[in-house]
């Protein structure tokens, strides 16, 4: 079984913080040339053993183990030497510097002291031409998209010559076409030799390109062996203990109530011309490629960007709405992708975020009526179980309890259409789920749910209709009949001719 | 499969990059220039552009230091106090033993020194900027006072007039100093500001070394400052403990005008130089002109709003569909 050696262990590893264990004896091992998948919900201890395994944090007890050989003081600097590369969730760029430049930093080729441009120009044309990135190597990284600028996430580990390399989710913001040259990059290197450790929440990226599995549970490997026989089902049993026919409820057919959206030639930022109809108690989902003008069809629904349409309704109002304001009093609410830099005022407390768009409201002779606060988030939370002190600020929660803050907070307002910026990005299965079956709900209730997602299997099973941009404009709206995988990614990449002209 | 477009020449690619946005500014300091040499043609004499690139050289050098501080992601207070001691050293060492090239390594020393002190408290104590440079303004002007409580100190006439006499000495030093920058920003150190003032922990998951950079900007910084106090000695011909004043504002003006960010990592030499010479040529224009100095301080506030307002709803009005 072992014949190769390991590049890269951890060892019985024990970390906490706090006196709050978050790793309790995990081992791994990264064998040249596999892709090794961690699995794990989120708070399961991933980051944590990232974190050891690339030197950015110690272990209290156990060891890291490079080539055989315990290393005593661990540090970002040492796993560099060591050829250990990360690829972490947050990018590590400046904005300000050029694609070349960022790619380069912290190992800049230099002649008398000075960066050797040359040099620099040719090493990275290299990477770059290795990932797909196309872009002038002079341009500003602040230019590029979120997708573009993960590729050059990407190309600047690879310029570093790895021998061990670390990808923390890397698709959560690449295209369906970005991630495809992702994983034939990944494929390409493992044929190399290099150790690759993948950490997803997306199972069919980890099917397709792992032979090793590793799941972690609560700080604890649940399971440590090949991939090969084991479904999608397996693997959410090995994550959850519990069954994976359970990760998406089964869709339900809700009665259709009355138009709330009805748009024609609408256009808002890089969205043109949509025409879209939508009604209460459906779910009606948004795919398409990264950047597509998806998220400016939502914030100038919303009002958060200056629209324009030839007809327009929407909740009851015949002219796209003007702010954010008249768009809550019409009864939308948003909840943004960027969760902590748009959706949540992180240093606060739990219960003051869950107040905030309804602080209006609770008013007792013109101040806060604390009684009735108390109740609300008492209310609040018990609905969507957060656990545990609302006094404590959001950004101790993890991702997918900070995502449910950003939605649950809505709720009093009872608005008549939700607009969900990929809700699950980024969040563990458990909390997906329990968002699923929150977004089923408000359909039940009556609401329109409109859902974009760069998650397709979401769009799948959850939606009544798709809508596929590309390029701007609506492409394909797909009926319940017709969605499939396979049929959003094909108009998303413009394959499909038929309803093209929609 | 497509081809990355590799520029023939990417150092001048990127520098192209990087300062393109600033047409703006330097259509506005050619204005100024034009109305500044219409009202006062003797600038093209060599007695008037040695003057004129005296007032401007003290402004240029504490508003790079201010730059370097404002790439980093903070704001110096301590400036002006910096311009004050250096003059100070200066008066009060050139008349040492060992004369003129004792004060200017005194004063260097001090720069280097206080702005590395600083730069230390801020990199690994994580303590913000303005409020150890403002802890620290104070301790410098204390020291300043305590040096030379009155106006006073000996500047020797021929160093006087070497700096601030009637050749554009200060021009050619001003160059120089440029030509410094540009080389320390072509260096991993210098580079490495951009990354740390934008992105900090980025910065040090790429293995630059954040901490290092910072002291190093810092002490680069405090030189500057110093060195413009030992040019305001010069000039006066004394050392006066309180005379940096006013730079600690002009310097933070100098820098936005030159499209410096306040958040860190934006911003580039051309644009603080351009910044320091438009800050530079107002005031000289608005005194030409017999502006009161109490509405030379308004029309400067407005155009310092101003210089930052227009290019954002330029850029607002732009995005509009």
């Amino acid at each position: 079984m072992t014949k190769t050696k390991p590049l890269l262990e951890a060892r019985r590893v024990f970390k906490g913080f706090f006196g709050n264990p978050v790793l309790k004896g995990v081992d791994i091992a990264l064998e040249p040339g596999r892709v090794h998948a961690l699995l794990g919900e989120n708070g399961a201890g991933k980051s944590t053993l990232i974190n050891l395994l690339s030197g950015a944090l110690q272990p209290d007890k156990g060891n890291v183990v490079v080539d055989g050989q315990p290393v005593l003081r661990f540090s970002p600097a040492a796993a560099r030497e060591a050829g250990i590369a990360v690829v972490q969730q947050e990018l590590s760029l400046a904005a300000e510097l050029s694609i070349a430049e960022n790619i380069g930093l912290g190992a800049l080729p230099r002649r008398f002291g000075l960066i050797d441009y040359r040099a620099l120009s040719t090493a990275v044309a290299e990477v770059c031409e290795r990932v797909g990135l196309t872009e002038p190597l002079d341009m500003p990284v602040g230019d590029l998209s979120l997708g573009r600028r993960q590729m050059v996430e990407i190309a600047k580990a690879l310029f570093r010559k790895p021998r061990v390399l670390i990808l923390d989710e890397p698709t959560s913001s690449l295209s369906a076409h970005e991630a495809g040259i992702l994983a034939g990059l990944i494929r390409k290197l493992r044929d190399e030799g290099i150790a690759l450790l993948y950490i997803s929440h997306r199972l069919n990226e980890v099917q397709a390109l792992c032979s090793h599995v590793t799941v972690l549970k609560d700080g604890v490997v649940t399971a440590d062996q090949p991939l090969a026989g084991v479904n999608d089902e397996g693997l959410v049993r090995l994550m959850v203990g519990r069954d994976a026919g359970d990760l998406f409820p089964a869709w339900q057919d809700n009665p259709v109530g009355n138009e709330l959206i009805g748009l024609e030639g609408f256009s808002a930022g890089m969205a043109r011309d949509v025409n879209f109809r939508a009604c209460a108690g459906e779910i009606v989902g948004i795919g398409g490629l990264v950047g597509q003008g998806q998220e400016d069809f939502l914030l100038g629904l919303y009002g958060a960007i200056p629209a324009s349409a030839e007809t327009a309704q929407i909740a009851g109002r015949h002219r796209p709405l003007k702010n954010v304001e008249a768009a809550n009093g019409a009864g939308l609410a948003y909840v943004p992708a960027d969760r902590k830099h748009e959706g949540l005022v992180l240093p606060h407390s739990i219960a003051s975020n869950l107040l905030l768009p309804s602080l209006g409201d609770l008013v007792k002779h013109g101040l806060r009526d604390r009684a009735a606060e108390r109740k609300r988030v008492a209310d609040l939370t018990r609905r969507l179980t957060i656990k545990g002190d609302v006094g404590r600020p959001v950004q101790a929660l993890s991702g997918g309890n900070q995502q449910k803050v950003a939605l649950a907070k809505w709720l009093p307002l009872d608005p008549s259409v939700l607009l969900l910026n990929d809700p699950t990005r980024g969040v563990d299965i458990e909390t997906k789920r329990e968002i699923y079956l929150m977004l089923q709900s408000f359909a039940r209730e009556g609401k329109l749910v409109i859902l974009l997602s760069s998650d397709t299997p979401e769009l799948v099973h959850l939606c009544d209709r798709v809508a596929v941009f590309r390029e701007g404009r609506l492409a394909t709206m797909l009926p319940r009949s017709e969605i499939s995988e396979e049929a959003i990614v094909g108009a998303a990449m413009g394959l499909s001719a038929k309803g093209a002209a929609a | 499969m497509t081809v990355t477009r590799v520029p023939a020449n990417l150092y001048t690619a990127v520098q192209r990059r990087r300062n393109r946005g600033l047409t703006g500014l330097y259509l506005v300091v050619a204005a100024f220039l034009v109305v500044y040499a219409i009202l006062f043609p003797g600038l093209f004499t060599i007695g008037g552009f040695s003057k004129f690139t005296q007032n401007w050289f003290p402004l240029a050098l504490v508003t790079m230091a201010q730059a370097l501080m404002m790439l980093n992601g903070g704001i110096s207070l301590a400036i002006g106090p910096l311009v004050s001691l250096g003059a100070v050293i200066a008066a009060v060492t050139m008349g040492g033993p060992l004369g003129v090239l004792g004060g200017l390594l005194a004063v260097s020393a001090a720069g280097l020194f206080i702005g590395a002190a600083t730069g230390g408290i801020v990199a690994y104590l994580r303590l913000p900027a303005i409020i150890v440079t403002l802890a620290g303004s104070f301790i410098i002007t204390g020291i300043a006072l305590l040096l030379l409580p009155r106006p006073g100190g000996y500047i020797p006439d021929w160093f006087s007039d070497l700096l601030a006499g009637h050749t554009p000495v200060a021009f050619g030093l001003l160059v120089l100093f440029l030509i410094g920058w540009k080389v320390y920003l072509a260096t991993p150190l210098g580079i490495g500001i951009y990354a740390a003032g934008n992105n900090p922990v980025g910065a040090y998951r790429s293995g630059v070394p954040v901490e290092r950079v910072k002291v190093f900007a810092f002490a680069l910084s405090g030189l500057l400052a110093a060195l413009a106090g030992l040019f305001v000695a010069a000039q006066t011909g004394s050392g006066d403990p309180v005379i940096g004043t006013p730079f600690t504002l002009n310097s933070i003006a100098g820098a936005v005008l030159g499209g410096v960010a306040f958040l860190g990592g934006r911003g580039t030499m051309r644009g603080v130089i351009c910044g320091s010479l438009l800050l530079s040529v107002m005031i000289n224009v608005m005194f030409f002109l017999g502006f009161p100095p109490v509405a030379q301080y308004v029309a400067q506030g407005l155009i310092i709003v101003g210089a930052v307002a227009v290019p954002q709803l330029t850029s607002q009005w732009r995005a509009k569909p």
